[in-house]
């Protein structure tokens, strides 16, 4: 049933394999960049290109960069001392956006899952307990998903760093500004109980 | 089919994510087997499901009867997840236990005994945390399949002393002549007979040592077998 020529077939699969693009909506795009000026294309071709070729993991913490640190870690004025773990590099922008945190980052590139098998040793984990020391970090803030993956990994890490005499922290679990009490599951509001915080003083 | 809507009782065996924001639940339910649903927008912060659909959730439903795949409307917790989820040790052996039965349960195929089972089973889970919890569901779970092993007397010749072998293809012990399968320690053949003779709290309360590893070892091999798989949370926590 091949009824575009190759060219285009082959376009249509490739973008067809990319996430969250079914073969509707690939034949869309196709057909969008067939009618756009040659430039338009050939800018995106070269964006693709550049991005693949120029981005890396940053060596100290995982996160991508397009050096040998990431912007975080080469900036100077950031606390070297703590270190907030997060499962994607995604998240680091998630937390950048409030503003609240100075310190540095470790991306695990990923969290614990005992159902599919997924165990420590394909997590950037020891990458982390190496940093402790020479870095002399004293507080490790553990801020995967707060999903079950996340929470095995949490649990997992905060057993695990145990020995080295660090401060370890989870990020708190509660209830979303904005939302209804009423809706709320017994578990976010349990937690968000259990942190409540004094307004008295 | 006249009314696609249903109300079910059920245990989250385990998600995976969907597009976006959505996921796909592995429900045992109460009477209609392992179903398989949408949960829409969990992976929002301001999902109206929340926790409710995590791995090891007891819940109660309304779901819309699907072609594929059902969807979840309405949620409601059963048991509070809290206890399962705050230790590690509490969390991999539910995980253990749902792995377990995600393998055994057939989809559509109503089992309620198998979803009685795991709700005890998980109950005992969020209340202690013995090394044989999770071996001893893996033999009940055998034996209410079918393939509860023969612990009394030698499976090829019915000799009942020395039992020194347990064989997971034979599915028993086995005497010192007819030995096979891998060795079994007097020990630990009355702790399996604790387990599957009705003296399950004993059993539980031991505490680990080389006979509740070995007991654990041979669980895992006989339902290992038996699935003809890999059980992957044992595996794992196994290396540790």
């Amino acid at each position: 049933m091949a009824a575009y020529t190759t060219p285009v077939q082959v376009l249509i699969d490739e973008l067809g394999r990319l996430p969250g693009i079914g073969p509707k909506s690939a034949q869309r795009i196709a057909f969008h960049l067939l009618k756009v000026p040659a430039d338009d294309v050939a800018r995106l071709a070269h964006a693709l290109t550049e991005a693949k070729a120029k981005v890396r993991f940053c060596a100290r913490c995982w996160n991508i960069a397009d050096d040998e640190l990431c912007p975080i870690c080469a900036d100077e004025r950031r606390d070297p001392t703590t270190v907030c773990v997060v499962e994607e590099a995604r998240d680091i922008v998630a937390i950048e956006r409030t503003g609240e945190f100075r310190g540095r980052y470790h991306v695990l590139l990923g969290a614990m899952s005992p159902l599919e098998g997924i165990g420590p040793e394909q997590l950037k984990v020891k990458e982390l307990f190496a940093r402790i020391e020479p870095e002399g970090i004293t507080e490790v803030i553990l801020c995967t998903n707060p999903n079950t993956e996340g929470e095995v990994t949490a649990m997992y890490l905060a057993r695990m760093l145990q020995p080295f005499g660090v401060r370890i922290t989870r990020i708190a679990s509660g209830l979303p500004v904005g939302g209804d009490l009423e809706y709320a599951d017994e578990l976010t509001l349990g937690r968000a109980l259990e942190g409540r915080r004094d307004l008295s003083a | 089919m006249t009314n696609p809507l249903y109300r079910d009782t059920a245990v989250v065996l385990r998600t995976y994510k969907l597009g976006e924001a959505d996921r796909i639940v592995v429900l045992l339910t109460e009477h209609h087997g392992k179903v398989r649903a949408v949960a829409k927008g969990v992976r929002k912060t301001m999902s109206k499901f929340g926790a409710r659909l995590e791995p090891l959730s007891h819940v109660r439903l309304l779901m819309y009867q699907g072609r594929e795949l059902d969807i979840v409307s309405q949620a409601e917790s059963v048991d509070t997840l809290a206890p399962l989820v705050s230790d590690l040790d509490h969390l991999t052996n539910g995980l253990a236990l749902v792995e377990a039965v995600d393998q055994m349960a057939l989809d559509r195929e109503p089992a309620p005994h198998l979803y009685r089972m795991l709700v005890g089973a998980l109950r005992t889970v969020a209340e202690r945390s013995g090394p044989l919890v999770v071996p001893a569901f893996y033999w009940k779970l055998l034996a209410s399949e079918g393939v509860r092993p023969e612990l009394d007397e030698c499976v090829r010749c019915g000799a009942e002393d020395p039992l020194v072998a347990f064989d997971v293809a034979e599915g028993g012990v086995l005497c010192r002549s007819c030995r096979s399968g891998a060795s079994l320690s007097p020990d630990a053949l009355a702790v399996m007979r604790m387990i599957l003779g009705g003296r399950l709290n004993e059993a539980l309360d031991l505490p680990a040592s080389p006979i509740t590893h070995e007991v654990a070892a041979h669980a895992n091999r006989a339902l290992e077998h038996h699935l003809e798989r890999r059980l992957r949370t044992v595996a794992m926590f196994e290396s540790h």
